[in-house]
């Protein structure tokens, strides 16, 4: 990244930041209610109503379980959504002024990430003033998975915000797909609990890989690694080198689409 | 001289992309590698080398690619075909307040044009008191730019452009929102930006900018470049067709007049005539015209010349019977006339002479023939034709 490049992303990324999260009075709290609610309203319907029991747990019981992989998928699904129609929402600017137009999903990733880490941070401190024993050591391991998940993420960003500009139902595609993955992800559960045969296929789920892991890391200071875990790091750097290379390929075409 | 820009084969299509449809055909062609050629062509061939210190106007129609041109140069779109090459620190003011965000105030809006402009924070830091005082619209700029006029914003954003010390600037036609004062503040900056050394590429509709601020000019009719060269050739016969297509609306109203009569014109020209190319004088030169009539009955007739715009705007008229001239017999049925116009005092532009033939009398309009004739030149002065003057010194 260029001097040039860097101003312009550290602009983007203020003004990210801002825009969806510090203009508005509710913004910041809303940040950190939002989640909030939704995991008390789960935590409510899964331990109450269902009486779900998840056998590792930990000695938190369910709602540290939920939590700590609660707030990373609403940061990664959030940054998605949020970076897929930036391209289209900024063609005022793309088709004015020169500058690399990658800059744009992925500064609303990293606004995103950056703001719900603040709020992930909040939320491991509330954890353990409630009794939940973090393990504040694991942030260590977690740190390099947080990162990890951000380049994810901003693949994913930059992958779909060009196909945006293009096919325009992505954007009306996105959404429901998002909730899909939330669920076919273990948050809510545990992998453990499913029948062989889905526990098998959810390992083709590079999300099921992060929030585990921040799970071990965080909560029940696991830190043992398999060469296994090389897998999902490896594909996503892979899949954001790839991702990068497309949207180079068809930004030059943006302005002619948008 | 050292090349800035070079624009090699230049052409630009718009893919057909109004339906989805049409969005996922010209997708998959993308995909497949295929270059979309089909669609609204807005630039086709377009060729131009800018060296370091020219100053470039381009001219032209609504549509005709000016902007699409600038846009291909600033990088913002690239082109179907073609090359091009620009090696300066480059800024351009595109369109009214190209990137500035209308929820954020003046100040942030200069923060990010200033780094989408090649600025680091400490140059911007060291330099906002000047942008601020060169825009000069006080306590506006901790205002949401949505409450701006858009003079306003016009003033900000040449304010920065004007502060990230460019190399090459490029204006869409911005400074026209401007007041009096603010356009004329522009003005003198990019005159010390030329005296300076810099290469200025801008798009106006006024002939008046462009011929001061630009020594040269590219006419872009139709996509295409209609010519190119030293700004006043360019913007003269710019502004020729633009007063011949006027011209040529208004005769298909009124058709020539001339009733038919006896006397009829049978030749018409003026000497000094290239072949089929109009005559072209330079400004001052005398112009002489030559008309000869045919008189079946033998009777001298009187003859009328006319000079007119290329409009068909009328700028002088003379009859033979007025200065009392009897012409030239060649024999029995033709008479010449001839007329010099001393030292032309028509201003560069393009003209025509008509011819007239009357009756004897000087009251029937008979016969016409007109000839196209362009006056060449440099000159700054208005209107279309110059009046002797002398300046009175007041000491």
């Amino acid at each position: 990244m260029n001097l040039f490049t860097n101003n312009v992303f550290r602009q983007l990324v203020s003004r990210a930041v801002r825009t969806d999260y510090l203009e508005n009075l509710t913004g910041f709290a809303w940040l950190i209610l939002q989640p909030l609610i939704l995991l008390a309203v789960y935590a409510f319907v899964f331990t109450t109503i269902f009486k779900a029991r998840i056998p590792e747990a930990g000695p938190g019981g369910f709602v540290p379980y939920l939590a700590i992989a609660f707030w990373p998928w609403t940061a990664f699904s959030e940054a998605v959504l949020r970076s897929s129609n930036t391209i289209s929402a900024n063609a005022a600017l793309i088709g004015k002024v020169a500058f690399p137009s990658e800059l744009l999903p992925l500064s609303a990733v990293t606004a995103t990430f950056l703001m719900n880490m603040l709020g992930y941070l909040a939320v491991l401190l509330v954890l353990q003033l409630m009794g939940a024993p973090i393990h504040w050591l694991g942030l260590i391991a977690a740190l390099p998975v947080i990162v990890l998940l951000y380049l994810f993420a901003s693949g994913l960003a930059l992958f779909i915000s060009a196909l945006q500009v293009f096919i325009r139902d992505v954007s009306q595609i996105l959404p429901p797909l998002m909730t899909f993955w939330f669920f076919t992800t273990p948050i809510l559960y545990s992998s453990s609990i499913l029948p062989e045969q889905f526990a098998t296929l959810m390992k083709f789920n590079p999300m099921s890989w992060y929030v585990e892991r921040l799970r071990d890391f965080l909560l029940l200071g696991n830190y043992q690694i398999s060469p296994w875990d090389l897998v999902v790091p490896v594909i996503t750097v892979l899949l954001f080198v790839a991702a990068l290379k497309f949207f180079r390929k068809f930004s030059v075409h943006f302005e002619d689409f948008l | 001289m050292e090349t800035l820009v070079q624009l090699q084969g230049v052409s630009k299509f718009y893919p057909r992309v109004h339906r989805p449809r049409e969005r996922l055909r010209a997708f998959a062609s993308l995909m497949t590698g295929k270059q979309v050629l089909e669609g609204a062509e807005v630039l086709s061939d377009i060729n131009l080398e800018i060296t370091r210190g020219q100053s470039f106007g381009i001219i032209g129609e609504n549509g005709a690619g000016k902007s699409t041109l600038l846009k291909v140069l600033t990088g913002v779109i690239s082109p179907s075909r073609g090359s091009v090459q620009v090696n300066a620190r480059v800024a351009a003011l595109l369109e009214l307040g190209a990137g500035f965000q209308p929820e954020f105030s003046g100040i942030d809006n200069v923060r990010m044009k200033a780094a989408l402009l090649g600025m680091t924070t400490s140059q911007l830091d060291d330099q906002i008191d000047q942008i601020l005082a060169f825009a000069d619209i006080g306590e506006y700029v901790y205002e949401p730019v949505k409450h701006y006029s858009s003079g306003m914003v016009v003033r900000l954003g040449f304010a920065v452009v004007a502060a990230s010390d460019p190399e090459l600037l490029i204006t869409d036609e911005v400074l026209a929102v401007g007041d009096e004062s603010f356009q004329k503040k522009c003005i003198r900056w990019i005159e010390s930006f030329l005296e300076r050394g810099n290469t200025l590429l801008m798009v106006s509709h006024s002939m008046y900018i462009v011929q001061k601020l630009c020594r040269q000019a590219l006419w872009l009719h139709e996509g295409r470049s209609r010519e190119l060269g030293d700004v006043f050739p360019v913007t003269q016969s710019y502004l020729a067709y633009h007063e011949e297509r006027s011209a040529s609306e208004r005769l298909q109203r009124r058709s020539l007049r001339g009733d038919g009569g006896l006397y009829q014109v049978s030749d018409f020209s003026l000497p000094g005539d290239s072949g089929d190319k109009d005559r072209s004088i330079t400004y001052g030169e005398n112009l002489e015209a030559e008309l000869v009539l045919e008189s079946p009955d033998g009777q001298a007739p009187v003859a009328l010349f006319g000079v007119m715009r290329a409009d068909g705007t009328p700028v002088y008229g003379v009859a033979s019977d007025f200065d009392e001239i009897t012409p030239e017999r060649l024999d029995d049925t033709h008479f010449r006339f001839r007329i010099c116009f001393d030292s032309l005092p028509l201003l560069p532009g393009s003209y025509s002479i008509r011819g007239h033939a009357m009756d004897p009398q000087g009251i029937r309009l008979c016969d016409t023939a007109e000839l196209r004739f362009t006056v060449a030149g440099e000159s700054r002065e208005m209107g279309i034709l110059r009046l002797p003057h002398t300046w009175k010194s007041s000491g």
